[in-house]
């Protein structure tokens, strides 16, 4: 199929893998480290905290969206920033979205490992630092999974790209937000072709990752 | 797998990431730059695609759209996230100048709405005398269970046309009334104009319509089964607007740039622009800026309506406060 629109494809292509990559990455950053923690140390409030962040797993993007419009608004209390329509808010609101995910994650694996391997470790004379190290690598595909399934939900998600993005053309169109507005045309066409793209980029990314992931790199 | 092997995987993905992060800055870093707010139907009926390139080149600019609907527009305006507005409801646009959010409100150009209908025309919209008349017979037929009307509910222009008609009926039929009746006739989409349309098409509804979103449907084969069953009330005049926001309220805003895009659509060439566009071989759009000469309009199935003159009754823009 021929697609006469007067966007660029492989630019909003582009872009969502870049809104949904930096999103992806900066919510791992955050995730994972915060996750090792909670699943890796005994406190008071453990339960709820990991109650909080498995309910969070299904955190709305409309809500991100929301939260982010309101901060970044010029109204708002971070307006200075002037981020709002620009990739930018669209990576912030899709990081609230990973954040819940890579954490919720990363506590189950390490949490599985731990029980498993620790005292075996200990008791072949690991010490805290060296059994930390050891439950994180072995933990390690989990988290890796944590984040893919982060990508997933940013590179499908389309109400909080289109709540602070606003679906510019050649800025913040993304391939959500512009199957959206080819509904709302009626060009159901076109916007089964860009499904079809999106549909197509996720699994090369992923078919990357499962090589990566095959071949040991990450 | 070897080190080699590691490194060069290593380094496509990152060559990935950086000619991502590349592409970002790219998009993102534009010189002269206007953030227009406008309501869905200027993008859905290809206006703006005719219309921007040619301010674009001759100001060697880049204009931004976000579309959505007038009330969103308008808050954008306030809450200094838009350059500049392109919205098309009087009534709200008059508060928020009166409130001092935006300056230099200026009529631009109009279409017309249409009240849309099944074929079978259960309420008998195609024999009304007026629009009011044809809301009238809505609400009978519907409250008596032999019609169905769908509402955009969302706070689009087009919705506040549809309040101001259903008032028009019976003035104690306000915002809050009309959203407490009984959805078994009057269904409340929150939706855009097409979705809208496409529900009419399913559910044999009446709706109130811009003729443009409701000609594309029909070009594109969507509403086979629905037709206009009212146009030509002046009543169903959609009067579209600029306002530029409130620099002294948004030092930010690009002043100078949204100033040039009023005078430029405002200007004959401007007008002149709005007026050659063209679809389903008709002109969508009539150009009324205070000042623009227009000559006798074809307006198609609207053509009973001979008020194509500029619209010089509206005020002029307010002193800007504070």
């Amino acid at each position: 199929m021929v697609l006469d629109i007067s966007y660029s494809v492989i630019q909003v292509t582009l872009l969502s893998l870049y809104v949904s990559g930096c999103a992806t990455f900066l919510g791992s950053a955050i995730g994972i480290p915060l996750g090792a923690l909670i699943g890796l140390r005994e406190f008071g409030g453990k339960g709820l905290l990991k109650t909080v962040t498995y309910t969070l797993y299904g955190f709305p993007p409309v809500i991100s969206g929301l939260v982010i419009y309101y901060l970044f608004s010029r109204a708002g209390p971070l307006g200075s920033f002037g981020i709002l329509f620009t990739p930018t808010a669209m990576i912030l609101a899709e990081t609230l979205l990973v954040i819940p995910l890579t954490t919720g994650i990363t506590i189950s694996s390490v949490t599985e490992v731990d029980r498993s391997i620790k005292d075996t470790i200990i008791s072949l004379g690991a010490n805290r630092r060296q059994s930390v190290l050891t439950v994180l690598r072995e933990a390690w595909v989990g988290v890796v999974m944590a984040a893919m399934i982060g990508f997933g939900r940013c590179i499908a998600e389309v109400g909080a790209a289109y709540m602070v993005g606003g679906n510019i053309q050649g800025e913040t169109q993304v391939l959500t937000t512009a199957i959206m507005m080819e509904t709302r045309l009626g060009r159901f066409d076109y916007a089964v072709g860009l499904g079809v793209v999106l549909l197509g980029v996720a699994m090369a990314v992923f078919l990357f990752l499962r090589y990566l992931q095959e071949k040991e790199v990450l | 797998m070897n080190q080699t092997q590691k490194i060069l995987i290593a380094v496509a993905v990152v060559a990935v990431l950086v000619v991502s992060v590349a592409a970002g800055l790219v998009v993102t870093q534009k010189k002269g730059s206007l953030l227009l707010a406008t309501t869905t139907s200027t993008q859905d009926s290809g206006l703006l695609e005719y219309l921007l390139p040619v301010f674009e080149k001759e100001y060697n600019c880049e204009v931004r759209v976000v579309a959505v609907g007038s009330g969103q527009a308008l808050e954008m305006g306030k809450n200094g996230d838009a350059d500049v507005l392109m919205v098309h409801s009087p009534a709200s646009e008059a508060q928020f100048v009166k409130d001092g959010y935006g300056t230099n409100r200026t009529s631009i150009m109009y279409n017309w709405f249409v009240v849309v209908g099944p074929d079978s025309d259960p309420a008998g919209v195609k024999n009304s005398t007026s629009a009011v008349d044809a809301f009238e017979r809505i609400y009978d037929n519907g409250t008596a269970g032999k019609a169905k009307f769908v509402s955009r509910a969302d706070n689009s222009g087009t919705y506040t046309k549809e309040l101001s008609l259903w008032a028009s009926v019976n003035s104690t039929w306000t915002k809050t009334n009309v959203s407490e009746w009984d959805s078994s006739w009057y269904l409340q989409a929150e939706n855009g104009m097409g979705a809208v349309l496409d529900m009419c098409e399913e559910k044999n509804a009446y709706t109130l319509s811009d003729d443009a979103t409701y000609y594309s449907r029909v070009e594109q084969e969507l509403i086979p089964h629905l037709n206009i069953t009212l146009t030509g009330d002046a009543k169903l005049k959609n009067q579209y607007s600029v306002i530029l926001v409130n620099t002294t309220l948004w030092p930010h805003i690009n002043k100078t740039l949204a100033k040039d895009f009023l005078d430029w659509i405002t200007s004959q060439a401007g007008q002149d622009v709005i007026k050659s566009y063209e679809r389903y071989g008709k002109q969508l759009f009539t150009p009324n800026a205070p000042g623009y000469t227009t000559q006798a309009i074809q307006l198609g199935t609207s053509a009973v309506v001979t008020s194509a003159v500029p619209d010089k009754t509206r005020p002029g823009p307010p002193p800007c406060p504070g």
